[in-house]
């Protein structure tokens, strides 16, 4: 693989409620390179969510490196765009001004604004809504809106906590495949955190296993399927074999972070 | 979280600061006759205490307080939860609260007191009537909030209507019930006041009066503190009340955070 | 049509009125003691007519207001000081947390010395009271935003203050708004009591001076105006918040 431009070394993360330390994370490694797509599957409260915040910048590093091109992560930008779970939309903006939103602070002009809108808006199938407030859509169409806005400021790296998480299952499947196209045209570096198994096989590179808590590789897996991925690779014996394998593997963690809250 | 780097403690110093700076003042004599320094209040007190007096007329004002706040809660408890039951309940009472909630009730004080003269019982009806919105809002604001599954729950294993609102609407309301007990409590004492400053012989509100009238500024303190104290305190109460019967509902508040 | 409608909305209202009406004409009660509405109605017309219940009507609005404005840029001034320092919260909160249960109208007697009997204790009175939900509401709407709308500002490379003015501030505006709407009937309650106590100008002055004068038909009719304004204001800041907070209907409580 190329040179790395996310690595991170014996990562940790402590939590102190209310009198007591909770470790979310513990020696957690993984080196990314660029332009890799890297899903992060793991049962709940793993410390996935968390990984991904610090990535972002949003939390601190208790112990442990996290490199971002050689350099220590101290806080949030647009370097790295995030995608929440819950949206984030801003209900008192319309949809188009949701995604210029980042634009207007970087002080971008208002010609540059429109046409980057403009092309977003069409990429992910909205371009009819832009007058529309977050609180008049489905939340099919609130992340399209909250993918379009990361985008639209270009990040290098794009971060992804269980985008399609709050999605029913038929939004789902759709919205993959139009992450595919999209991402596909960019190949920027991406981590997708997700619980769904098969999407993380069907969009990655590679399937990190995280472990229960605290969170640590458990498993790091090459998905070594043809790209562009069509709808048809579900249906191939390979995927089916990863599935198995990666859900084992799973299967474990769950168990054990189900006995831990028993 | 950054909230522990500041130790709680801190919050008594500005009252605190304030105290001492008003005491070290007053005993030099900086400050103005109707501003007695804490300390002349504070022997006031235990005068009074002492005599008797400052209980009497706390137990009338807290008299008058509470029997208005009773009422004016039973009432604005069933009437609120039987309006969020019952469509032509609330269909009668929303004009009639929505045009007068905004309206001043102690503005018919004078009134009142014209047509049911100046006891005990003009102030326990204003009171009431004052107390009776904020209570009766919350109540039809928390009986409304009951999920609709709930209720065919309920319905599902033969709950007869006045059951789903006893047993169901209720307790869901009850938080929000709640809410209006303490604003409905403070409510109480403020208007308690205010009437016995307009006219009364015996309480709290008439001590203030009277010491102003008499240039008693001590004893103009001492009511204010007595006042001061039976609010927060019967706030506190109610509060320790609330935590008791409402476990369940705060410990899913809890989780959800 | 919408007349009918609005009938059948408010029918209550109507009933109780025919009802009260109706006790007066039968005489059950003296009606020297309860005026019928038409007594009222002239009286009000009356007083309307020459002036005077405008006048007090004036001075009444224009304490409630200034009182009101004064509390306004007060609460949001020490209400947003809590929100972002930690320090400010620690020594300040405790204040208002404590002290909301207070009658603070028992301080008026101490403003009247302060100030001077008038205008000027009503509006320190109002500012006192006021101030309490709007910082409250100020502190709470900022302070609940939904951390991913700050989260998501930040991603996008926003500084401190643009977080402030473009994310906190508007998250904050529909719980700032339930302050105001419990805020604003205070300062003209407030109002009307100072003027009850002890005062010779204003509604609350009137009411008291009708009463007092035995003049029960003008009490009522200075009560209803007092109604009408209550009323107004209440709806006027409804429409204000319509527009300001346009993507939320209902209001929002604090938790």
């Amino acid at each position: 693989m190329s040179a790395p431009i996310i690595v991170v070394r014996g990562l940790g993360k402590r939590f102190s409620r209310g009198g007591k330390d909770v470790d979310a994370i513990r020696d957690f490694n993984l080196e990314i390179a660029e332009g890799e797509f890297i899903a992060i599957v793991g049962p709940s409260g793993c410390g996935k969510s968390t990984f991904l915040h610090m990535v972002g910048g949003f939390e601190s590093i208790t112990s442990g490196d996290l490199l971002i091109d050689g350099k220590t992560v101290t806080g949030p930008g647009p370097d790295r765009g995030v995608v929440f779970q819950e949206f984030a939309l801003y209900p008192w903006r319309t949809v188009a001004e949701n995604i210029t939103w980042g634009l207007e602070i970087q002080k971008r002009s208002k010609a540059e604004q429109k046409a980057i809108v403009e092309r977003l808006l069409a990429k992910v199938g909205l371009t009819h809504f832009r007058d529309h407030y977050p609180a008049e859509l489905s939340g099919g169409m609130k992340q399209r809106v909250a993918i379009a806005r990361t985008l639209a400021f270009d990040p290098r790296i794009l971060l992804m906590d269980e985008p399609f998480g709050a999605l029913d299952a038929q939004n789902r499947e759709l919205m993959q495949e139009e992450l595919q196209t999209i991402w596909n045209e960019a190949r920027k570096t991406v981590i997708f955190i997700t619980h769904d198994i098969e999407e993380a096989i069907y969009l990655a590179d590679r399937v990190i296993v995280f472990s229960a808590r605290p969170g640590r590789t458990k498993a790091d897996i090459r998905i070594d399927l043809p790209r562009p991925r069509d709808i048809d690779v579900k249906k191939s014996k390979e995927y089916f074999d990863y599935r198995n394998q990666i859900w084992d593997l799973l299967r474990d963690e769950v168990l054990r972070a189900r006995a831990e809250f028993a | 979280m950054a909230k522990e780097r500041y130790p709680a403690w801190l919050g008594l110093l500005p009252p605190l600061v304030i105290v001492a700076v008003w005491e070290i003042l007053g005993d030099a004599g900086h400050l103005p006759d109707y501003l007695p320094p804490p300390s002349v209040i504070a022997r006031q007190t235990m005068a009074m205490l002492a005599s008797g007096e400052l209980f009497q007329h706390i137990g009338v004002s807290l008299f008058q307080a509470l029997s208005g706040f009773a009422i004016g809660a039973f009432f604005g408890v069933t009437t609120g939860l039987l309006s969020g039951a019952l469509q032509p309940v609330e269909r009668f009472y929303e004009p009639l609260i929505s045009l007068t909630y905004p309206v001043p009730k102690i503005a018919a004080l004078p009134l009142i007191f014209a047509w049911f003269g100046l006891g005990d019982m003009s102030k326990i009806i204003i009171i009431t009537v004052s107390v009776f919105y904020p209570i009766y809002i919350s109540a039809l604001s928390g009986a409304k909030s009951v999920s609709k599954v709930h209720v065919w729950a309920a319905r599902n294993m033969g709950a007869s209507r006045a059951q789903i609102i006893w047993r169901v609407l209720l307790p869901t309301a009850l938080p929000q019930i709640f809410n209006g007990l303490r604003i409905g409590l403070a409510l109480s004492f403020v208007v308690m006041f205010v009437a016995e400053m307009v006219v009364s012989s015996v309480g709290l509100g008439f001590l203030i009066v009277f010491a102003e009238q008499n240039l008693r500024f001590d004893i103009m303190y001492v009511a204010i503190v007595a006042i001061g104290i039976i609010g927060f305190g019967a706030d506190f109460l109610l509060r320790q009340i609330g935590r008791r019967v409402l476990v369940g509902q705060m410990a899913a508040t809890e989780l959800r955070r | 049509m919408m007349i009918v409608r609005w009938l059948g909305r408010y029918y209550s209202v109507f009933v109780l009125l025919a009802v009260y009406e109706l006790i007066v004409r039968l005489g059950l009660v003296s009606p020297r003691l309860l005026p019928s509405l038409t007594v009222i109605g002239d009286q009000l017309w009356i007083y309307l007519a020459n002036g005077q219940l405008l006048m007090h009507a004036q001075v009444t609005l224009y304490r409630a207001f200034a009182g009101f404005a004064l509390a306004l840029v007060g609460g949001v001034v020490i209400g947003t000081l809590m929100a972002r320092s930690r320090l400010m919260e620690r020594l300040i909160e405790p204040i208002f947390y404590f002290g909301y249960p207070i009658p603070k109208i028992a301080l008026y007697p101490v403003f009247i010395f302060v100030f001077g009997l008038g205008t000027g204790s009503t509006i320190a009175l109002i500012f006192l009271e006021c101030i309490y939900p709007i910082a409250i509401h100020v502190h709470a709407g900022m302070r609940s935003t939904d951390r991913v709308l700050i989260w998501a500002a930040r991603n996008m490379g926003a500084s401190q203050a643009q977080v402030f003015w473009r994310v906190l501030v508007p998250a904050a505006l529909p719980i700032f708004f339930t302050g105001l709407r419990i805020a604003l009937p205070v300062a003209l309650i407030i109002t009307l009591v100072t003027e009850i106590i002890g005062e010779s100008r204003g509604l609350g002055y009137f009411v008291t001076y009708a009463s007092a004068s035995f003049q029960y038909a003008r009490g009522m009719a200075a009560f209803v105006v007092i109604a009408v304004i209550g009323f107004a204001l209440d709806r006027a800041l409804q429409l204000v918040r319509r527009r300001v907070v346009f993507w939320q209907r209902t209001d929002v409580e604090i938790k």
